[in-house]
């Protein structure tokens, strides 16, 4: 595209670069803010909010690791977060597969109630998961966690994996029933290894959702057995009264995760969002 | 397809055996929990003891409530800067990226990012920004010689701060906006540039229009986001100071909080009817959109 270079096209493209570099500092500098600050002394912090460490500081790293009980609850993050990927993706693929492959009446009533879920906003039900986690004897157990992250990432799943699997011709199924494949083989053998990309993303989204919660956390568990890393850095903060730099640190440590599978699976998330953009 | 009755059978056994777990997840935790709220919101329930029924007072009361009432202030305050701000916002970046100017996809991969790391590590970070001590006053001092404010401890202030910081999360609506951009055909701007219609009247007469079901999408789900907003403002203020930056989800958890169960329920009604029905009721209104954007969070 040729354009007339004019005052006024310079001075919109200066415009355009301020704006884009504005956003991209604002999502990034609180972040590398963060990063340096956890190296810092707190003497250096307390001086400057500002400034690259003297010397870095990696002993903050150890100091948050043994104070703030952080490995269980790392740990506890990590069983819970896995645990409800797990189930997750299982259940919303069973259910996926028959709202995409099999036909009957009522099924695109069944799929809409599903994903109309989420547009309930879940914080509205915080008595009622409360008084359910309760009285089912879950209170303060990794299970109470496990199965609220689940269920609340049905919609999202379902949606993402039945879009997914409606998209695996029909072909290849109606080949392997003349093989003689019977309904659990050609899910477990045909459509479920085609979906692997769907179900990976479902299985990102689940994640990062279950490692970042924090509400229904801080509701549903009340001590260090079960509480996750999230509350960790919240309630234990506390203890750095005095130690903002290896507060900050446990706050990366706990943020590497996300970054992480967000650095690897990108594609797959941006991929998703789009899902419906793109096929609806 | 000639199928046996045995084998129609046992196909509906095996449907039903494969929708049955999430059809139990979905019972336990958005059935239930939606009728038990409606339910509860008309008795005096207080979490232990029965639920005598008191019709309508619970709604009376919260209607009176000061410090909802504040809160829904609040959130109709949030609900038109995600609408009217964010969306626009995110619409621009959209519209600029998709002309895919250099280093346009790494710059919507970084756009993202803030959506997938934790609200409360992102809220401290912005604690320690708006601190008295904090990066904002020093570089406002040393920019323009600004007295340091305590941005989250004036009632003033706080409302505002909170809702700034939201500016890093238009990375999901830019993703949407973007994708339904790309998918706007070349030849329609080609035709424009043969009837030389310049860059701004491209963007005014093609993206624009062409974008118009997504934008009502975003905005609508931006603003039902806002009436329901909770997370960063209940880690970074918890509602203060003197219930300045509350919202109704933060009503909602301190009545809980103090025991009274079935005002939180009701506020809890308000919310899933403000934010959900809300929602159906603009759809119906400026017509079909695109749903399926709206499922991916």
């Amino acid at each position: 595209m040729k354009e007339r270079q004019t005052p006024l096209w310079y001075f919109a493209n200066t415009l355009k670069w301020v704006l884009l570099i504005t956003l991209l500092a604002l999502a990034l500098l609180p972040l590398l803010w963060l990063l340096v600050s956890s190296l810092r002394t707190n003497l250096e912090l307390q001086v400057s909010p500002f400034g690259w460490p003297a010397k870095m500081q990696w002993a903050n790293y150890a100091n948050a690791l043994a104070m703030a009980s952080l490995p269980r609850l790392l740990l506890n993050s990590v069983v819970v977060a896995a645990s409800a990927v797990v189930l997750n993706t299982l259940i919303t693929s069973m259910a996926a597969f028959i709202l995409s492959r099999e036909h009957f009446k009522g099924r695109d009533i069944i799929y809409t109630i599903f994903t109309a879920g989420v547009l309930v906003p879940v914080i509205s039900f915080m008595v009622p998961y409360f008084s359910l986690i309760t009285r089912s004897g879950l209170y303060n157990t990794l299970f109470a966690l496990i199965f609220v992250y689940s269920a609340v990432n049905i919609p999202v799943s379902i949606f993402l994996v039945t879009a997914f699997m409606k998209s695996i011709p029909k072909e290849l199924e109606e080949a392997a029933i003349i093989d003689g494949c019977g309904f659990f083989k050609r899910f477990s053998k045909i459509i479920l290894p085609l979906s692997r990309s769907g179900l990976v993303t479902a299985a990102t989204f689940c994640f990062i959702f279950s490692w970042n919660e924090f509400v229904m956390a801080m509701l549903l568990t009340s001590s260090i057995e079960s509480r996750t890393i999230q509350l960790g850095i919240k309630f234990f903060s506390s203890q750095f009264i005095t130690d903002y730099s290896s507060m900050y640190a446990a706050v990366i440590i706990t943020i590497i995760p996300s970054i992480g599978a967000y650095i690897f699976l990108h594609d797959k998330i941006i991929g998703g969002l789009t899902t419906g953009g793109v096929k609806g | 397809m000639q199928a046996l009755p045995l084998q129609k059978k046992s196909i509906w056994a095996a449907r039903i055996l494969f929708l049955l777990p999430v059809t139990l997840f979905f019972f336990f935790f958005f059935i239930y929990p939606f009728v038990f709220t409606v339910y509860t919101s008309f008795t005096s329930w207080r979490g232990i003891g029965g639920m005598a029924f008191n019709g309508l007072a619970n709604y009376k009361k919260l209607i009176l409530d000061p410090t909802f009432r504040k809160a829904l202030g609040n959130n109709l305050i949030w609900a038109l800067c995600q609408g009217f701000i964010q969306v626009p916002l995110a619409c621009l970046v959209a519209m600029i990226l998709v002309r895919k100017p250099k280093g346009w996809a790494f710059l919507r991969t970084v756009y993202y990012l803030p959506n997938v790391i934790s609200t409360v590590a992102l809220a401290m970070v912005w604690v320690a920004i708006y601190n008295v001590n904090g990066p904002l006053n020093a570089i406002l001092g040393r920019l323009f010689g600004m007295e340091a404010k305590n941005w989250l401890g004036n009632p003033d202030t706080a409302l505002f701060a909170v809702i700034f910081q939201t500016v890093i999360y238009i990375g999901y609506f830019m993703i949407v906006l973007l994708a339904s951009a790309m998918n706007i055909p070349a030849s329609l701007y080609e035709a424009a540039k043969i009837d030389g219609a310049s860059t701004f009247q491209q963007e005014l007469h093609i993206t624009l229009p062409m974008l118009r079901g997504t934008l009502i999408t975003t905005m609508t789900l931006a603003m039902a986001y806002g009436m329901r907003h909770f997370e960063s403002t209940f880690l970074m203020t918890g509602g203060g100071p003197a219930y300045a930056t509350t919202t109704m989800g933060i009503d909602l958890y301190l009545k809980m909080d103090a025991l009274r169960y079935s005002e939180a329920s009701t506020a809890g009604v308000f919310l899933i009817i403000l934010g959900t029905v809300v929602i159906t009721l603009l759809r119906k209104i400026f017509g079909k959109s695109d749903p399926m954007s709206e499922m991916a969070q």
